[in-house]
């Protein structure tokens, strides 16, 4: 992601480039950084990342009903409004311009230096930070650490005002998608997890876009393997990815998911899905293999008669799922487990043969 | 081809997943579902003795027009319910997979004039 914090003056002692090496070293790199993505077991959940790079600014903050004053306005007028509302700032603002914010702390100081009955704009805050409406979530939750601010203003590309964002609108939102996200994951019915509409489907397919989740894997769970996968390729064509790289996708991620079903202890699939590229990450709890070159090779396989029985382990899988992608890496070590990463180029859809 | 030729030809059954007015393009007979992922081709119609709901789900994967399944094997009712979830047409054939494979030829071969 290309945003930037938007400090229109003073705020933090540090440049907006450390704190946005900051957001990207604690926020992005474990996601699309070197190595395997998947590796969820340290740090913040993935279905939580996923959420605070999905969610943007806009989708949280309050945009309508934004207590503000004029910069004619006296602090004292600020100070009822601010009493009467039980907030502890108020923007300045005329039209849509954003001119200031008096604070409760400039209502204080009002109050102690006897300029209480003075218009805002002699003693508003001028040194504003500032929040873009189409910034992920995660830059609103790094502000909030970064300052000591309750709130921040929401400006949108025209820089006007559009809306205030507090940690409570936050919290409140949150809170709301992982429920939902919880309930999705837990198998019970949610409208958020229905497949887009086409028309929808078209209009994000041109927008930046990032996506992710997460699938539970069970042990010989033979019913229910091959449903992450299906998901996955309702995912795809709701984007609006085209036929021929949604089959290469589904059947690594098929291929990766019947593996961890008959192969391993269980694990998950998680399926990443930006702008340019798709992402499976198979990823088990062991017994992990103990020659990956010669688990690699066409053929070769250490399934029983029931797994033949039921149409798999003809030793094709690994071998299927590197074939069908653009890169594929494996890591095995016995007993904790494997992972499995493969990648899609969405830009250069030509046939892959795996790298 | 279409779903009517092929019940017709295989004196089969359609019990599950609904008409559907595409065309055969290529024909798998394979009961290793991995051979059938490696398979390319579009609109597949696959010819299998796996009566489970992996035949239907790899179906949906390489996204095949119909799944038969021969010599008039019982059908678990999931196999079923998965095949109406993805509106793949399953349809049920007493006749062996080679049987299957004859007459489906004999029958492509006919359309074409070949």
């Amino acid at each position: 992601m290309d945003y930037k914090p938007t400090i229109l003056t003073g705020g933090d002692t540090r440049s907006d480039d450390q704190i946005m090496a900051a957001h990207e070293r604690k926020h992005v790199k474990r996601v699309s950084g070197p190595g395997l993505p998947g590796s969820d077991g340290q740090g913040e959940p993935l279905v939580i990342m996923e959420l605070l790079q999905r969610l943007r600014v806009k989708d949280v903050m309050r945009d309508h009903d934004i207590i503000s004053v004029v910069r004619t306005d006296t602090m004292h007028f600020a100070q009822n409004l601010m009493k009467r509302n039980h907030i502890s700032g108020v923007p300045v603002v005329e039209g849509k311009r954003l001119f200031g914010i008096v604070s409760i702390n400039d209502i204080i100081l009002a109050l102690e230096g006897g300029w209480i009955g003075d218009p805002c704009q002699k003693h508003m805050a001028t040194s504003l930070v500032v929040l873009e409406e189409d910034m992920p979530l995660a830059f609103a939750l790094k502000y909030f650490e970064n300052y000591i601010f309750g709130r921040f203003p929401v400006l949108n590309k025209e820089r006007d005002l559009v809306g205030i964002v507090s940690q409570r609108d936050v919290t409140r939102v949150l809170m709301r998608e992982l429920t939902k996200e919880l309930a999705r994951l837990e198998g019970a019915p949610s409208a958020q997890c229905e497949p887009k509409g086409s028309e929808e489907a078209k209009s994000e397919a041109v927008l930046p876009y990032y996506s992710m989740r997460q699938f539970v894997v069970v042990r010989n769970d033979l019913t229910n393997a091959g449903k992450a996968a299906n998901e996955i390729k309702k995912m795809l064509a709701a984007a609006g990815v085209g036929k021929k790289i949604i089959r290469r996708i589904a059947v690594a991620a098929y291929e990766l998911e019947i593996n961890i079903c008959i192969h391993s202890l269980g694990g998950s699939i998680t399926f990443i899905l930006d702008s340019h590229k798709a992402t499976v990450i198979a990823k088990d709890k062991g017994p992990g293999i103990k020659d990956v070159e010669w688990a690699l090779r066409d053929g070769t396989s250490t399934a029983n008669d029931w797994i033949r029985s039921m149409g798999f382990g003809a030793g094709m899988g690994l071998s299927n799922s590197k074939r069908v992608a653009d890169v594929f890496d494996i890591n095995s070590t016995v007993p904790t487990g494997t992972t499995v990463l493969c990648e899609f180029n969405l830009s250069d859809a030509a046939p892959a043969s795996g790298k | 081809m279409n779903i009517n030729d092929i019940v017709k030809t295989l004196d089969g059954t359609l019990v599950a997943g609904g008409e559907s007015d595409r065309t055969v393009g290529t024909v798998v007979a394979n009961d290793l579902m991995s051979d059938v992922l490696l398979n390319d081709g579009d609109d597949i119609l696959l010819l299998t003795s796996l009566a489970s709901d992996q035949a239907i789900r790899t179906a949906n994967i390489v996204g095949a027009m119909c799944v038969v399944v021969h010599n008039a094997k019982p059908l678990p009712q999931t196999m079923c319910q998965v095949a109406d979830t993805l509106g793949i047409p399953l349809v049920s054939s007493p006749l062996s997979k080679y049987d299957s494979c004859v007459r489906i030829h004999d029958f492509l071969k006919s359309e074409t004039g070949a």
